[in-house]
C-alpha cells in the first residue's frame, strides 16, 4: 500500500460574495478537486493566478475549511473544526511557506524573536539561552552563517533571499512532515531563486519531507516535482507524473501553458499562440468545461457537459473529451 | 556609425544623490541602437537597468541626475536639453512603457481621455481626430473601441498593459523603452503581449529597448542583448551569440538559473551572494566577490573590453588573460 499523507476527494470551496446586491452568489474557488500526495514526494500544483491553487493549500492547512468533499490526513478525515490541542499538533506537522518574503516577517521583531516563536508555541525549548542555541542551529541549516550575525537583526536589514531563508527556517523549525510551499521563489531575484529551490530539495532528501509545491512556472515545477496537477479556474485539468504530463501533454490547457513558457532554444521557430482570452470569472464560471471558451479544439459537448477525469495513460489523468489528446 | 543609428549612448553615468553619498546606479554605459532593432537589457534587481531607462528618457528627478556622458537621439544630443525642450520630444520621438501598468494609469480618468491627453499635449489636433486616432491605436493592441470609455479598474492586468503600449505608440515614436512590461503578468498573458509587441514592431518599424530580469525570455525575443551588473554592461552581443557562447561568468550564471521544460533534469546552481552596494562599489571587477572563477587581478582593476567578434564583447579578466598568453 502506498503511504498517502494527504488526500482530497471531490473538494469544493466556495466563497460567498458580500457585495451589496449580489448576496447568494458565490466564488467557485475550487470545484471537484481530488489529489493525493505520497509521503516523501513532491507534488506541484501549476496554474495561472486565480486558478485556485493557493486555496487548495489553504484548505489543506485548515486556514479555510472545505464547502463540500473530504480532506484526509493519513487516511483520517479532517473535521471542520478541530479541538485546540489537535489543531496545534496538526499545525506542527503541516507547515506553510508563503510567497512574499517581505510581508510575512514581522518588521518590529528581530530574527531570533521570529524564529523562537515556533519553539515556544510548540513547547520545544525553554529559556533564552536554549532558544538562542536552537535558533542558531536553524540558521546554520538554512545557510545563514555565521548565525551570530543574523540573530539580532531586523527583517529590513536582510536581502530578499535571506528573508526567504528565514521564512524557510521558520517552517522547518518544528520538523514538519508536510510543507505547503506557495510560490516560495517567485518574488525572488533570478540568481537566488535556484538556491532556495535547491535548499528545499536538500531538506526533502535529508528529512524525508513531503511538499505541495505551488507555482505558475511549469519549468520550475518540472525541476522540483515528481507529480503534477494543472489547475484552471478552480478545477484540476490534468494530473499525473511530471515527466508524462509535460512530455506527453494531453489537455489543451497544459499545452497552452507549455507553449507560453519562454524557451530560448525555440527562438524564431516558435508558433503563435492559438488561444486568446482571459481566465473566466469564477462567480459565473462557464458551463461545461471551464476551458471551452478559450479552447482551440472546442466541441459541442464541451459547452454543456463537465468532462470527467479520465485515465489517458499510466498514472496520467485529464479532464477532457478529446479522444487522442492534442498531439 | 551608419546613418540608420537611432540612439547613441556614450559613457553615460547616472545615479542618485543621497545623504550617504552618490549612488552610481549607471556607470560608464555605452551602446548604440539601429533603426528597427530590438535590444534587450537583462540583470537582477538593483543593477541599474531602470535608472538607465530613466536617464535615456531624461526623467531622473529630485535626487537623480546624469553625472556625465551623453545620449543622442537621431544625432541630436538630448541629455542636456532643459525640461521644456525635452518635453517637446518626449513621447513624440521616444516613449516609454512603465513597469507596473496597474499604477501607471490614472484611476479617475477614462482610458480614452488619457490617450487623447497625450496627443493634445503635443500637437494641435481636433478632439474628433484625437478620438479617432485613440480608437485606432486601441484596435491595434486588440482592445475593442467600446473600451474607450472604460476606467482602468474595469480592465484586466493584461488589458491595462496593452493600453500602456497603445499610449506609447500613439504619437508614432522612433524608440520605445519598455521597462519590465510583462513581469507582473501570467505566462499566457505575457506571451500574448510579447507577440503583439513583435507584430507592431514589424508593421511600424520602431526600435525597442526591452528591460527585464527574465533572460530566457529576452534571448528568445531580442536581436541584441546587453547584460548589466552593478551599473555596468558586462557583456553584450547578438542574442544568438550570447546564448550559444556566453562568456562572462555572470551571464553563464544567469543562463543556468532557469530550469528547462525539455531535456534531462540536472541540478542547477544559482549565483550565491548579492549584488554589491553601489554606494561603495568594490574596486576591480564588481562581480569578483561572487565569481567562482575569480583570479587575483579581478579584485584589483576593472577588466578592459575583450572583443570576441564585431558585435560580441565582454568585460572579464579571464579572457584578457587567455588572449595574452
Amino acid at each position: 500500500m502506498t503511504d498517502r499523507i494527504v488526500e482530497m476527494k471531490g473538494v469544493n470551496k466556495h466563497f460567498p460574495l458580500k457585495t451589496f446586491g449580489r448576496y447568494g452568489e458565490v466564488v467557485h474557488a475550487m470545484d471537484d478537486v481530488s489529489i493525493s500526495v505520497n509521503r516523501g514526494r513532491i507534488m506541484a500544483i501549476v496554474g495561472e493566478s486565480g486558478s485556485g491553487k493557493t486555496t487548495t493549500a489553504n484548505v489543506i492547512s485548515r486556514l479555510y475549511t472545505e464547502t463540500a468533499g473530504q480532506v484526509l490526513f493519513e487516511g483520517k478525515r479532517l473535521p471542520q473544526k478541530m479541538p485546540r490541542t489537535e489543531e496545534l499538533e496538526y499545525r506542527k506537522r503541516v507547515q506553510m511557506i508563503f510567497q512574499d518574503p517581505f510581508s510575512s516577517l514581522n518588521p518590529t521583531h528581530t530574527i531570533v524573536n521570529i524564529l523562537s516563536r515556533p519553539f515556544v508555541i510548540h513547547k520545544l525549548a525553554k529559556g533564552k539561552k536554549a532558544l538562542r542555541k536552537k535558533v542558531s542551529d536553524l540558521l546554520v541549516q538554512v545557510g545563514l552563517e555565521p548565525p551570530g550575525q543574523f540573530l539580532d537583526k531586523f527583517p529590513h536589514e536582510l536581502s530578499g533571499g535571506q528573508r526567504q531563508r528565514v521564512n524557510v527556517a521558520r517552517t522547518f523549525a518544528v520538523n514538519p512532515e508536510l510543507v505547503l510551499a506557495d510560490e516560495p521563489s517567485s518574488m525572488l531575484d533570478v540568481s537566488i531563486r535556484m538556491s532556495i529551490m535547491n535548499m528545499m530539495l536538500d531538506f526533502k532528501d535529508k528529512e524525508g519531507i513531503t511538499y505541495l509545491y505551488i507555482t505558475h512556472d511549469l519549468a520550475g515545477a518540472r525541476y522540483m516535482s515528481s507529480e503534477i496537477a494543472v489547475m484552471y479556474a478552480g478545477m484540476i485539468m490534468e494530473t499525473g507524473d511530471t515527466e508524462t504530463v509535460i512530455g506527453h501533454t494531453f489537455h489543451p490547457y497544459t499545452k497552452l501553458l507549455k507553449s507560453a513558457a519562454p524557451s530560448p532554444e525555440k527562438g524564431l521557430k516558435r508558433k503563435k499562440l492559438t488561444t486568446k482570452g482571459d481566465i473566466p470569472s469564477l462567480v459565473n464560471p462557464p458551463g461545461g468545461c471551464r476551458f471551452h471558451p478559450r479552447c482551440p479544439f472546442v466541441m459541442e459537448k464541451c459547452r454543456s457537459e463537465v468532462p470527467a477525469m479520465k485515465q489517458v495513460g499510466q498514472n496520467h489523468y485529464a479532464r477532457c473529451f478529446l479522444e487522442g489528446g492534442t498531439l | 556609425m551608419g546613418d540608420n543609428t537611432i540612439l547613441q549612448v556614450n559613457q553615460l553615468s547616472a545615479g542618485y544623490d543621497t545623504k550617504a553619498g552618490f549612488v552610481k546606479a549607471v556607470d560608464d554605459v555605452s551602446f548604440s541602437l539601429k533603426k528597427g532593432a530590438f535590444l534587450g537589457i537583462a540583470g537582477e534587481s538593483g543593477c541599474g537597468k531602470s535608472t538607465l531607462a530613466y536617464a535615456i528618457m531624461n526623467l531622473l528627478r529630485d535626487n537623480g541626475l546624469i553625472q556625465s556622458g551623453s545620449v543622442s537621439l537621431n544625432e541630436a544630443e538630448i541629455s542636456k536639453l532643459n525640461r521644456f525642450k525635452m518635453k517637446k520630444i518626449r513621447w513624440v520621438d521616444l516613449s516609454m512603457v512603465f513597469q507596473s501598468a496597474m499604477n501607471a494609469l490614472n484611476p479617475v480618468l477614462k482610458i480614452g481621455e488619457q490617450l487623447t491627453d497625450a496627443m493634445h499635449a503635443h500637437k494641435t489636433i481636433t478632439r474628433k481626430d484625437a478620438e479617432r486616432r485613440a480608437r485606432d491605436v486601441l484596435e491595434l493592441v486588440d482592445i475593442k473601441g467600446d473600451r474607450y470609455d472604460s476606467y482602468p479598474h474595469q480592465l484586466s492586468g493584461g488589458m491595462k498593459q496593452r493600453v500602456m503600449i497603445a499610449m506609447a505608440l500613439i504619437l508614432q515614436p522612433d524608440l520605445i523603452i519598455m521597462d519590465e512590461p510583462t513581469t507582473a503578468l501570467d505566462v499566457v498573458v505575457q506571451r500574448t503581449i510579447i507577440e503583439k509587441i513583435q507584430e507592431l514592431q514589424r508593421s511600424f518599424d520602431f526600435s525597442i529597448i526591452f528591460i527585464t530580469h527574465d533572460l530566457s525570455l529576452l534571448v528568445e525575443i531580442s536581436d541584441q542583448l546587453a547584460i548589466m551588473y552593478a551599473g555596468r554592461i558586462v557583456e553584450s552581443g547578438s542574442s544568438s551569440e550570447v546564448f550559444n557562447n556566453p562568456l562572462h561568468p555572470y551571464t553563464v550564471g544567469l543562463m543556468s538559473a532557469f530550469p528547462a521544460l525539455t531535456g534531462p533534469i540536472r541540478r542547477m546552481e544559482g549565483i550565491e551572494g548579492k549584488p554589491p552596494d553601489l554606494l561603495n562599489p568594490p574596486v576591480g571587477c564588481r562581480f569578483a566577490p561572487r565569481c567562482k572563477k575569480a583570479i587575483p587581478i579581478c579584485s584589483k582593476e576593472y577588466p578592459s573590453r575583450f572583443n570576441r567578434s564585431d558585435a560580441h564583447y565582454v568585460n572579464c579578466h579571464l579572457f584578457n588573460e587567455t588572449e595574452g598568453r
